[in-house]
């Protein structure tokens, strides 16, 4: 057993205990965009435990991209047999770019709401009539 | 400490034991070890197979064949995603008709951050520039692709924004927003131009190589063109999605820079 197996659990715990921290923000923020930040952090801490799940462990271990454009079969099995899990990769791609983009979109409306009712606390907003 | 603290408190404390059992007892199926899944050995093993094109992608870069083909419409739908968002963007701030430089003399100083900083913000475009437009070439074969790509380019304008100003990318560069919504629009129909083409020779719908198994599509794209790789319609989508995040970004970026004092006049506050 690696070093890297046995240390396994608490990087899980780390990263769960990011994720329920950040949950706390969400929920607790006192103003808009302090919950924006805590579900930034929410969101690259999913991505970085997505990640850490296709990770494999072994002798060598490499990226999920061919080395040569005409590989042999033993070469594919060496592939098959080295590379990570390319899954959790492909989601966090595009899981990157959208919270970006949905996070720009949050600070609009909060830069707006700003704007308008001149403060950004949560309780502040909600005491607001009329 | 009222009781709605403490009710949230034990909350926070069940949903990180729940989450902790689940993963530690195998709930994620296959948590890190020295095998990886099924699925992923499929595609590890079809992306590149010469042997067994069935399932083929022609790429030997396992992630990019698998966002763009074998999981296509995933990608597709989440590129809708972030136009839509975009879209929110623009459409919040729609009542904003800047023309800058109408807003009295002391904002047509040019005024940004010392020459230092200037000169480097140039020659560190130069090099974004370069390393965004090869990562975006290269999606198919190495590393990277079009998503990668495009936010590593819209950090240039953003650059650009905070050494010199907002004018100095809308009159020098010419890049404003109309420029920019023309780009991403352009990128999106290079993808939908993509992914429906195959239609018009009788293939399926977001189809790359040839699929056999089908009753009528011997057709397939491009693997490559002398030398140089294509590997289907990867090549083609991850410069449409180059396009798409880059400009969309940049977009973003320069709607989040309009005046504040600007915007109070407009609203009537």
């Amino acid at each position: 057993m690696s070093v890297e197996q046995i240390l396994q659990p608490y990087c899980y715990a780390a990263l769960v205990t990011i994720i329920a921290i950040s949950l706390y923000g969400i929920v607790r923020g006192a103003s808009l965009t302090k919950k924006l930040i805590a579900l930034t952090i929410f969101g690259d801490t999913a991505n970085a435990l997505m990640i850490y799940v296709g990770y494999r462990f072994g002798e060598e271990v490499f990226a999920p991209v061919m080395p040569t454009f005409e590989p042999s079969p033993s070469e594919i099995a060496w592939f098959v047999s080295t590379a990570v899990d390319p899954v959790p990769q492909c989601l966090v791609i595009t899981a990157i770019v959208i919270n970006m983009a949905i996070t720009m979109f949050l600070a609009f409306l909060i830069i707006q709401a700003y704007r308008l009712y001149g403060t950004v606390s949560v309780k502040k907003i909600a005491k607001l009539r009329g | 400490m009222s009781g709605r603290d403490v009710v949230i408190g034990i909350a926070a404390a069940l949903l990180l034991l729940t989450i902790m059992v689940v993963v530690l007892s195998g709930g994620t199926a296959c948590t890190p070890s020295t095998e990886i899944r099924r699925l992923a050995e499929f595609y590890l093993k079809h992306c590149i197979n010469l042997y067994n094109k069935t399932w083929w992608t022609s790429s030997p870069a396992a992630v990019t064949s698998m966002l763009w083909d074998y999981r296509g419409i995933d990608t597709y739908y989440e590129t809708s995603v972030f136009f839509l968002a975009i879209i929110g963007g623009v459409a919040l701030f729609r009542v904003v008709e800047v023309k800058l430089g109408a807003g009295g003399r002391e904002e047509k100083k040019e005024l940004g951050l010392s020459l230092i900083v200037k000169t480097s913000t140039r020659i560190v475009f130069l090099l974004i520039l370069i390393v965004a437009v090869s990562v975006a070439l290269h999606g198919h074969v190495n590393p990277g692709g079009g998503f990668q790509a495009g936010s590593v380019l819209a950090v240039g304008p953003l650059l650009f924004m905070a050494a010199f100003s907002r004018r100095f990318l809308e009159d020098r560069l010419k890049l404003d927003r109309a420029k920019c919504v023309a780009l991403l629009t352009i990128g999106l129909i290079l993808i939908v131009l993509v992914i429906a083409s195959p239609l018009v020779v009788g293939g399926a719908l977001m189809q790359n190589q040839p699929k056999y198994w089908l009753p009528k599509s011997p057709w397939g794209y491009l693997t490559h063109v002398g030398p140089l790789e294509l590997s289907g319609t990867l090549f083609f989508l991850d410069v449409a999605e180059f396009l798409v995040v880059s400009f969309g970004f940049t977009l973003l970026f320069i709607i989040v820079s309009i005046p504040e004092k600007e915007f109070r006049r407009l609203l009537g506050l």
